[in-house]
């Protein structure tokens, strides 16, 4: 598979940033540079209830610019409506000042003429948005778009991976894919919800940490649950407790 | 199968005035392709129609289907690795295979295709320019080809769906083209979880769980995906009581 191909090419330039340490989002985004080819980036997070935080940025621009945005309450990235990306190829184009007439001028006075802005997302789950800004104007090409949208979801992935309660990292393990094109992942996320009464965010997670636990793929427990072979109780630590099918 | 002659003409209208209507006002994108691959199937006189879509990532993903049953959904979802619909994708060419016991291309495929009763599969490719963005697919239970009247309605309604994807919206960039693409699919995500909350809350099954939604949200006056993101989040709550009223 031509993805598969992509995603080994592309974790592996993520592993080699992190030198051997645990994979974090940093390590993600210093791929993102090389692979797509950008200038900047930032990520900021926010968490249930939680302002927006800049969990990572490039340089003193991109955190500046990052920082404005969210003071501002306008820029790319920042849209609550937007459910996919913001691509913008021109700061300088005059829809890009009608639309952010504080942000655009300040990114374009600080060199940046391309900003690129993924959310970190799946449905429901929003944990925050990854900003990619260049210097000369123009759109991502093909190859570098597929890059980015795949980094993207390798960095929600961790982040997802990252709160599960007590996991510690498997060194190198490649994360399961956060966007997954199998539904009955997201119909068990949906299901958990219910079944813990918790945020779809956490459910996601639980269902992911049960899967590493377990050593098995993502889909095949999401399978489970829907099949209702396989239920998560709130009880003691929360371990999901396998009913015979 | 109904030729297309012996098909009313004024059904053949209406489909196309109906999608027409659905585009002018503010509308939802997997609503109205879920519409349309249910129109395909009255249509075409298929058993079952899905639509799929590049992730840009070079996985296909399903983001709506003529009906929900789980089974249909992994079987359209499953020739993302192999299958008619990945091969008219990557060409972006029609592909037709009129026997699939005969077709020794994809026998995992074929088998599952099998299993779950169909003997035909036909694919269409969404194209934009020179872009091919996804592909209509269809099943039937009846061995055949599609004739070429009906390659060219369902191509037709292929182009429908590609223009209500992109939401009326100029797609001189690829920029647009991708922000509604990635749309479309995080809001089939949401919808995905949508179903597994009502599924588990009012004990459905993921086919009925997808009625209930799409008929509260057009009884609520609301798009599927809004109505989604808030029963996802806790903020809106579909009761026993509507299922009752709308399971049918």
């Amino acid at each position: 598979m031509m993805n598969a191909d992509r995603r080994m090419r592309l974790w592996r330039l993520v592993a080699e940033h992190a030198h051997g340490r645990q994979v974090a989002v940093e390590d993600v985004c210093a791929a993102v540079r090389s692979a797509v080819g950008v200038d900047r980036i930032a990520v900021a997070v926010q968490l249930a209830a939680t302002p927006w935080e800049t969990l990572y940025a490039s340089d003193q621009i991109a955190l500046e610019l990052r920082e404005l945005a969210m003071t501002v309450g306008e820029g790319p990235g920042l849209d609550p409506l937007a459910n996919g990306p913001t691509l913008v190829a021109d700061l300088t184009a005059a829809e890009c000042l009608a639309r952010w007439p504080m942000f655009a001028p300040a990114a374009v006075d600080a060199g940046v003429r391309a900003v690129f802005a993924f959310p970190l997302q799946v449905g429901a789950v929003r944990l925050g948005v990854m900003d990619l800004y260049h210097g000369t104007p123009g759109e991502l090409q093909r190859r570098r778009l597929a890059d980015a949208l795949l980094l993207a979801d390798t960095a929600c992935a961790l982040l997802l991976d990252a709160a599960r309660p007590g996991g510690s990292e498997v060194a190198g393990r490649w994360p399961a894919r956060a966007g997954t094109e199998h539904p009955e992942v997201h119909q068990a996320t949906g299901m958990i919800t219910v079944q813990l009464g918790v945020t779809a965010a956490v459910a996601l997670i639980r269902l992911r940490a049960y899967a590493y636990a377990h050593d098995r793929r993502l889909h095949d427990v999401a399978g489970d649950v829907v099949a209702r072979r396989l239920r998560f109780d709130p009880e003691p630590e929360g371990a999901a407790d396998e009913r015979g099918g | 199968m109904p030729g297309v002659n012996e098909m009313a003409e004024v059904q053949l209208a209406d489909v196309f005035v109906e999608m027409a209507d659905t585009l002018v006002d503010e509308f939802d994108v997997i609503d109205f392709l879920h519409v349309l691959t249910q129109r395909c199937v009255q249509l075409l006189g298929v058993s079952a129609a899905g639509l799929l879509l590049t992730d840009q990532q070079d996985t296909l993903q399903v983001v709506a289907a003529s009906s929900e049953r789980t089974r249909l959904l992994e079987l359209f979802q499953l020739q993302t690795d192999q299958g008619p619909c990945v091969d008219c994708f990557r060409t972006g060419q029609p592909v037709s295979v009129a026997d699939l016991t005969a077709a020794g291309r994809w026998p995992g495929f074929a088998v599952a295709a099998a299993e779950v009763g169909f003997a035909s599969v036909h694919a269409l490719p969404m194209r934009l320019r020179t872009e091919v963005i996804g592909a209509l697919n269809f099943f039937d239970t009846s061995r055949g080809p599609l004739d070429g009247d009906k390659v060219r309605i369902g191509q037709a309604l292929a182009d429908v769906a590609t223009i209500g994807l992109l939401q009326q919206r100029a797609i001189h960039r690829r920029d647009v083209l991708t922000e509604q693409l990635q749309t479309a699919l995080n809001s089939r995500v949401l919808i995905e979880q949508a179903k597994g909350v009502l599924a588990e809350r009012l004990q459905l099954d993921m086919d009925k769980a997808f009625m209930v939604l799409r008929s509260e949200a057009r009884n609520r006056n609301r798009r599927l995906s809004e109505l989604a993101k808030a029963i996802v989040d806790g903020s809106e709550r579909i009761s026993e009581a509507s299922d009752a009223d709308h399971s049918g």
